[in-house]
């Protein structure tokens, strides 16, 4: 069977990158999940479930994240992700 | 929660490594730092290791970063003889490393993944 793969678009809240804490609470909730899970902002791309490439994507408050996901619970980690970033809090 | 250790020849260093590590991670996961020497000067010791170890081990196993030379032998010398795989001393750049498990760890992932992530740290882009 095919891997189910899916993307998505969220926008970061206003005034809260995705840079130390938010970023780590980003990543925790990617590695509850068994897809493969990428981030992308501004012509970048990061594997969701590290923190490192995840920080290092720089991504501002307000910037749009395209989110994307590849496996067997793809929906619903695309779902966990996205209400993750639009609750994020500095 | 699989344990980190900082070791470094500065205990400012290690201090403000394990700070901002928790900050990231958060509180939940066990950072602590080890060295220098006696009165401040720069070093590591065995004990100050084996005691930071010892705080930082809840029974899922304890992750080890050094930063150079020596604090890497000290380690070393420590383990030596009790390589039951609980303690791990990983080849990692020390601050992206120590951010990488801190993360990993909170998280809740094993020894093994804790590990590799401080390890593959090294090949990550700052930006």
């Amino acid at each position: 069977m095919v891997p189910a793969s899916s993307e998505s678009t969220v926008a970061l809240p206003a005034g809260v990158a995705l840079h130390a804490r938010p970023a780590a609470t980003f990543v925790k909730t990617a590695l509850r999940f068994r897809s493969r899970l990428t981030v992308g902002s501004d012509g970048k791309v990061a594997d969701a479930k590290s923190i490192l490439a995840v920080l290092a994507l720089g991504a501002l408050g307000g910037t749009v994240l395209r989110l994307s996901a590849e496996g067997e619970d793809a929906p619903d980690a695309l779902a966990a992700l996205s209400s993750c970033v639009s609750g994020l809090v500095d | 929660m699989v344990g980190i250790v900082l070791v470094s020849h500065s205990l400012d260093l290690a201090r403000g490594l394990a700070d901002l590590a928790s900050q990231i991670a958060g509180a939940e996961v066990k950072v602590e730092p080890a060295g220098g020497g006696p009165g401040g000067s720069l070093g590591t010791s065995g004990d100050s290791v084996r005691e930071a170890i010892a705080r930082a081990d809840c029974g899922q196993g304890v992750v080890v970063l050094a930063d150079l030379g020596s604090s890497i032998l000290t380690v070393r010398h420590l383990l030596q003889g009790k390589a039951n795989g609980h303690v791990r001393l990983v080849d990692a750049p020390f601050v992206e490393g120590a951010v990488a498990a801190a993360v990993m760890s909170s998280a809740g992932l094993s020894l093994e993944d804790v590990a590799r992530a401080a390890e593959e740290a090294r090949g990550a882009s700052k930006f």
